[in-house]
């Protein structure tokens, strides 16, 4: 008892000593600094004899080497009855042994060097990484090259993976989140869109051990193979090793099979549609959008800083001040750009409120977005979206290995390799006017598809005032 | 090729390079200021950019039973602002803040009567509410010490509460410090609880999210509870929603005042800096605020108890399970063999839960072991936590993790895993370095748990002393039926029946 009165006693008098302090610095807000300035280090691109592209930067930091590569493939190529192939595929490379070792012998001699390898395939690339202490390089180097070159598929490790998938699958609908941006994704690309399917029991089902071996044989060539490495090494031996374990690798022809064109919202006669997805919870997912550029076109720039604005930017966007802060209608709120690369991209607001408060974030959200449309967003914002952009701008150079890999990337999609040199410029450059005229083409929050993942009963009614109601069932796996 | 160095040679030279990367302890600077902030530093000069991390030596094992949650929720607030930060008058919006606390309370004392509350006093006092929020909503500048931040180029804003500690942390243009230095020792010394009321709203949301609509959080927290009889471990960092419901401002801001001294948090900075000018600037803003009290000493110790504990968690969900075991705090001499059997048991795919259980016996589909659950500062567990792959059933995985464990007490473990353990161990404190804010996040968390950021070498280097026999005695120590506690996630037996066709 006498302890706490007396805690209380220090607070008190705490508290005032606080309440008098100055800032000794000044006033925050006051503050000037000069502009951030760094050097964007040079990357060297080479292209191997058999057509491998490699991105070479050396940082001698640390004892550490990082071997990243990116492969032409992915599961939109992936015949239709056998969703689930390519991420198969990419697992049981990384499991299933090759010519030379077992999968067993390959866990137990990366485990003992501490090293680190990844393989997966995504729906639009294949990705791999080997991570390694200098000192192992060449024997880290030479096992990853096997994967990726001699996978052996091992039947036990096809049949685990495949069990893996499955329950996976079975495990889909215990994460609302994962409902709704499954479900949000077909709704925008089509449900069986190479860019919006999914895998079911049925299609994993179907896949057997010599679908993986065909779909790796038909993919992982040298010419659909960039590599980029960062770390501890000199760039001649790097390449001698590069030559030594991919250079014999002979290259074939690929032909990618062609994309459907997706045939989603918003054309001009569509409106507004509201999908509800039954679900008993005490919180409704909301996912609302529409399909969007690619980031090759010449409004991204404009596009990306009107999301930041809106709901992009954490704590100081427009969604987050008001829907959050102000309204303290949800934890998760916010909006997202998410670059089309391959096919189209999406613009969505996204938001988690419990049932009886979806209506009024709904509103909210699509208030926002409109008013983007009505009126240019205010010197203020403008200039702070542009400082928060560019004052950061020096995080996307912080270390060697986001540099390679962006580099990576960039050249996979087949975006100039100063893209991000370019953003930056082109943001500098941005006026209000321009904003506005990017919003008024490219959101439409008249025409945007709903989706609630929730209590029926608590949303159906209020929800049904944003356009006609269809109900969606979850799919088994769905 | 003209110098080619003979490879035995080379390969010592690499070694040496590793162990002096991995010998990072005389690029960390250590002050402690007089107020008792305890700094420490470490210049890494890859490009102009320097991570903070500012731990508080706070969280839920703080809290009892009626006040769940306050430490999270300030966490909360401390996003709100200070007296200057955050408003345009604070001299104005202070008496409004007063009403809406009484407000507050008249509302809740009304709703106490339950159905013998006056609804037409309480509507009344409702709308009073509204408006009095209203007028005060006016004098805020929402989200000012975010946007400073990140107007200055402020990336990673965010922070985290936990049972032990919470920590605030953010990456940021080296030249900026002055600024962050000048906000962050306002929030530290003048922090102003606003927006109180709707933010408790945002933290039921957070917990609508975390816990009430994942089957994982809400075996979480059903498994800790039943874990922890007395220790206040057992209780949700998150908050019961009934206890957010009835949180005062005034205890929030008392919690504030009481753990929120600069003698109770370590400033860890890491990045392109100067440590002789960052002291300097450390000194001239963290340095002016007066030391704090002494903090209130966690009182509840876990009674021993014997006998195996289980609980079970209906949800619509697949079936999951966790096992723990109690343990000692992480300054027990054992903490370090429990970190062994770790790694022994689940990292990668060679670990021996994850062979016997995924791969060879494929009854689960996934199975991991980790140490210091939920905390380590306090005795605290040692957990398995598995999904079991259909058909196969929870009951089977536990008795196959049994299994597992039982081989640990009676076969002595090979020296190759041991090397292999503490391979990795070494490379993981290389690699540890390559980020600012991962580093940052290091220091302090061991100071913070441990008084020492050595900690992190230290138990390296302990690490490497442990024997076969020790694991063999500290799993036959511990992993008994009577030192555990099983909970299990299954479905609702009699929803499911109805509704069914």
């Amino acid at each position: 008892m006498t302890r706490s009165a007396f805690s209380l006693l220090v607070c008190a008098a705490l508290l005032a000593a606080c309440s008098t302090l100055p800032s000794p610095l000044g006033d925050p807000r006051a503050m000037k600094f000069d502009p951030v300035t760094f050097t964007i280090p040079e990357v060297e691109r080479i292209v191997l004899e058999n057509g491998i592209i490699v991105y070479l930067l050396p940082d001698p930091e640390l004892p550490l080497v990082t071997v990243s590569a990116m492969i032409r493939t992915g599961a939109i190529f992936e015949p239709p009855d056998k969703v689930g192939l390519a991420a198969l595929t990419g697992a049981v490379m990384r499991t299933g042994g090759t010519a030379r070792m077992t999968g067993d012998q390959i866990d137990e001699e990366l485990e003992y060097l501490a090293a680190v390898v990844t393989i997966g395939i995504g729906r639009e690339s294949g990705t791999a990484s080997l991570d390694i202490l200098k000192k192992d390089l060449s024997r880290g180097l030479a096992i990853f090259a096997d994967m990726l070159r001699t996978p052996a598929f091992e039947p036990a490790r096809v049949e685990l993976a495949k069990h893996q998938a499955l329950d996976a699958i079975r495990r889909r609908p215990d994460s609302p989140a994962g409902i709704a941006s499954r479900e949000f994704r077909k709704l925008m690309y089509g449900a069986d869109h190479p860019l919006g399917r999914e895998s079911t029991v049925e299609s994993v089902s179907r896949i057997t051990g010599e679908d993986l071996v065909a779909f790796h044989r038909r993919y992982f060539t040298p010419s659909g193979l960039i590599l980029g490495v960062a770390g501890d090494f000199a760039k001649p031996a790097m390449l001698d090793l590069l030559r030594k374990t991919f250079g014999d690798w002979k290259p074939q022809p690929v032909t990618l099979p062609a994309l459907p064109p997706v045939t989603g919202s918003p054309s001009p006669e569509t409106s507004r549609s509201v999908n509800i997805l039954n679900r008993d919870l005490t919180q409704t997912y909301l996912r609302v959008g529409h399909l969007s550029v690619k980031e090759d076109d010449p409004d991204f720039f404009a596009l990306a800083l009107l999301d930041d604005i809106l709901g992009g930017n954490s704590f100081t966007s427009r969604l987050f001040r008001d829907v959050r802060s102000s309204q303290g209608l949800a934890y998760s709120v916010g909006s997202r750009l998410v670059p089309g690369n391959l096919g189209p991209g999406v613009f969505l607001i996204y938001a988690q409120t419990k049932g009886s408060t979806t209506y009024q974030a709904l509103a909210s959200m699509l208030d926002h977005m409109e008013r983007l449309r009505q009126e240019p967003v205010t010197d203020d914002e403008l200039q702070f979206a542009k400082d928060a952009f560019l004052n950061s701008f020096v995080f996307s150079f912080a270390d060697a290995g986001l540099i390679v890999n962006r580099l990576m990337a960039l050249e996979y999609y087949g975006l100039p390799r100063n893209f991000l040199q370019r953003f930056r410029d082109n943001v500098v450059k941005l006026t209000k006017e321009d904003l506005l005229r990017v919003a008024r083409k490219h959101l439409h929050p008249d025409r945007v598809t709903i989706l609630a993942v929730g209590k029926d009963d608590d949303i159906e009614k209020p929800l049904s005032t944003f356009g006609q109601v269809r109900h969606l069932t979850l799919k088994p796996g769905g | 090729m003209p110098r080619r160095v003979p490879a035995p040679l080379l390969s010592l030279l690499l070694l040496a390079s590793l162990a002096s990367a991995a010998n990072l302890e005389e690029r960390v600077v250590e002050h402690r200021l007089a107020n008792g902030l305890t700094l420490l530093m470490m210049e890494r000069h890859q490009a102009p950019i320097v991570a903070v991390n500012l731990t508080y030596k706070v969280g839920g094992v703080y809290e009892h039973n009626g006040i769940t949650g306050v430490a999270h929720l300030y966490e909360h607030m401390a996003f709100k602002g200070t007296r200057t930060i955050g408003v345009t008058d604070a001299e104005k919006e202070k008496p409004l803040l007063e009403e809406l606390d009484r407000l507050a309370e008249a509302i809740m004392a009304e709703m106490d009567k339950g159905p013998a509350a006056d609804q037409t006093r309480m509507a009344a006092l409702r709308k009073r509410f509204t408006e009095v929020e209203a007028q005060a909503q006016r004098f805020v500048v929402p989200s000012e010490l975010a946007t400073l931040y990140q107007r200055n180029g402020g990336v990673g804003l965010n922070a985290t509460t936990g049972k032990d500690l919470t920590r605030y942390y953010l990456s940021f243009p080296s030249n900026r410090l002055p600024l962050w230095a000048a906000l962050e020792s306002d929030r530290m010394a003048n922090s102003v609880l606003r927006e109180f009321y709707k933010e408790k709203n945002v933290v039921l949301e957070e917990r609508r999210q975390s816990t009430d609509n994942s089957p994982t959080g809400s075996l979480h927290e059903a498994f800790a509870a039943a874990a922890f009889m007395a220790h206040p471990y057992g209780l949700p960092v998150i908050g019961w929603p009934s206890d957010l419901q009835a949180l005062s401002r005034a205890q929030t801001d008392a919690f504030f005042h009481a753990y929120y001294g600069p003698g109770n948090a370590v400033l860890s900075i890491v990045g392109d800096i100067n440590p002789k000018k960052v002291l300097a600037l450390v000194e001239q803003t963290f340095g002016r605020i007066p030391a704090g009290p002494p903090v209130p000493p966690v009182l509840t110790t876990e009674p021993p108890y014997a006998g195996e504990r289980r609980v079970e968690v209906e949800f619509s969900a697949e079936p999951q399970l966790l096992i723990g075991y109690h343990k000692p705090s992480a300054s027990h001499p054992d903490e370090d063999v429990f970190d062994v059997l770790e790694a022994l048991l689940s990292e990668g795919r060679t670990a021996r839960l994850y062979k016997r259980l995924v791969q060879e016996k494929q009854v689960a589909a996934s199975i991991e072991a980790f140490s210091d659950y939920p905390g380590a500062q306090y005795p605290n567990l040692f957990v398995i936590s598995g999904t079991p792959r259909a058909p196969h059933t929870a009951a089977e995985v536990e008795e196959a993790v049994y299994e597992e464990l039982d081989r640990l007490k009676r076969e002595p473990v090979s020296p190759r895993e041991l090397e292999k353990i503490l391979n990795q161990v070494d490379a993981t404190l290389v690699r540890a370095l390559r980020s600012d804010s991962g580093m940052a996040s290091h220091l302090a968390y061991f100071q913070a748990i441990n008084g020492d950021w050595r900690e992190t070498f230290k138990r390296r280097d302990r690490t490497a002393k442990v024997t076969p026999d020790d694991i063999r005695r500290v799993a036959a120590n511990y992993f008994t039926r009577s030192n555990r506690v099983v909970a299990t996630l299954v479905k609702p037996r009699k929803r499911e029946e109805e509704a069914k066709p």
